[in-house]
């Protein structure tokens, strides 16, 4: 997958808290795949949702996509495999995830 | 308050994500707005009482009381009613924001939420809230004097009493009414009766204390609240007010007319101990016609039961 920046890096209103915002990214993707093989479904779908609310706001269209994409599988009950899809589609994205570089 | 100071406008945010909260402080603080932050719905709603934002941010998927509740609750609230809520929702079903609307909030943004948008969506509610702010203000001031009016002194009077119950602190009402006014009306005409009135409240206004509330209570009837003042500070300063109504002339067809006014005075401590705002009131009342029956342009003051003429008599209340 390709790098993905986020779309205010320059905004100087927007740049130090789109930094900490990917950089708490790893630990999103730590919490996802313990929620996701501990079957927390109801806490994966909060995390989802979070994720997807807050994603585009910060300048990562494709966070909110791909986060959308969880919570309405976990949201229809869609069969396990599909979630782990879906999920793992999402880590993906969160670690492709830059954090821009300090100004 | 001095409406003339600008205040920052403050928005409340209820959101659990910390994210939503950094995002929304960088895109309305270079807008000039205050933002302050609550992560779930009780505390929320008392962060609004406590604070009273000029609007407020409310996600609706929060733990424990949802968005939803927390509307209905902060539009049931006397003080937070007018507070324009925006809901920030997550999903962006017709269903939902028909909910929120009907609910009261004036309007949602959905997240990710467009910066523009979510500045310009506030902007507006902010213009909406401060329309409302002037339209409730002037609904409590009276046209022809400028001072407040029955229904804000209504409204003052049982807030303060009930300051007054909870710290234990003294609080006083004056009723003042005009003499013989019908008289002035009958004689001089009712422009004339209305310039008297304006003359008497700009006096009752200079010579009141920056605390005090001035109201016209009705006709040629006024009304003033002091707050934190016992009867003995009441009644000097009731003196001064009877004063100053004495001490203006109005001129009439090239005649000088002057008036007086007889005043009534009841304290919070001198009544009972469970008070309500109609007993303070008629307690205020009983003295003021006490004065009018000992001959007007006089205070009397309501204590215990008792009344008592205090013009003349600086003694009257005891040493």
């Amino acid at each position: 997958m390709d790098p993905i920046r986020s779309t205010y890096e320059a905004d100087p209103d927007m740049h130090e808290i789109v930094c900490d915002f990917a950089r708490e990214l790893p630990a999103r993707v730590a919490k996802l795949e313990t929620l996701l093989s501990a079957r927390a479904f109801a806490e994966l779908q909060t995390l989802a949702h979070q994720l997807k609310g807050a994603g585009g706001g910060y300048g990562f269209a494709p966070i909110t996509e791909v986060a959308a994409r969880l919570e309405q599988a976990l949201k229809a009950g869609a069969p396990e495999p599909e979630i782990k899809d879906r999920a793992s589609d999402l880590c993906a994205t969160l670690r492709a995830v830059v954090v821009p570089e300090a100004r | 308050m001095n409406p003339q100071v600008p205040n920052p406008n403050r928005v409340l945010v209820i959101d659990d994500s910390d994210s939503i909260h950094k995002l929304v402080i960088a895109r309305l603080r270079p807008e000039g707005l205050e933002v302050i932050g609550e992560f779930d719905g009780e505390r929320g709603i008392e962060r609004a009482v406590a604070d009273q934002p000029d609007v407020i941010l409310l996600d609706i998927g929060l733990p424990n009381v949802d968005g939803f509740e927390v509307c209905r609750r902060l539009k049931e609230h006397p003080s937070t009613r007018n507070i324009p809520i925006i809901f920030l929702t997550g999903t962006a079903d017709t269903e939902s924001k028909v909910r929120g609307l009907d609910l009261g909030a004036v309007d949602y943004v959905t997240k990710p939420f467009d910066q523009v948008e979510l500045r310009a969506r506030v902007r507006a509610a902010l213009r909406t809230k401060r329309l409302q702010d002037i339209l409730e203000q002037q609904s409590f001031l009276d046209g022809l004097t400028g001072l407040w009016n029955r229904s804000y002194l209504d409204r003052r009077l049982e807030s303060e009493l009930n300051v007054a119950r909870r710290y234990g602190r003294p609080l006083t009402l004056v009723l003042a009414d005009v003499d013989h006014f019908k008289r002035v009306n009958d004689s001089l005409g009712h422009l004339f009766g209305d310039i008297v009135l304006q003359g008497i409240a700009e006096g009752l206004r200079a010579y009141a204390r920056r605390s005090d509330i001035v109201a016209r209570y009705g006709g040629e009837e006024f009304a003033i609240l002091l707050t934190d003042t016992n009867l003995r500070s009441a009644v000097h300063v009731s003196e001064r007010l009877r004063m100053s109504a004495e001490s203006r002339h109005f001129e009439a067809r090239s005649e000088i007319v002057s008036v007086t006014a007889s005043f009534g005075v009841a304290c919070s401590e001198e009544i009972g101990p469970v008070l309500t705002p109609e007993e303070l009131i008629r307690a205020a009342d009983v003295a003021l016609y006490a004065s009018k029956d000992a001959g007007r342009n006089c205070v009397h003051v309501y204590r215990n039961g008792e009344l008592l003429l205090t013009t003349g008599d600086p003694e009257a209340l005891g040493a």
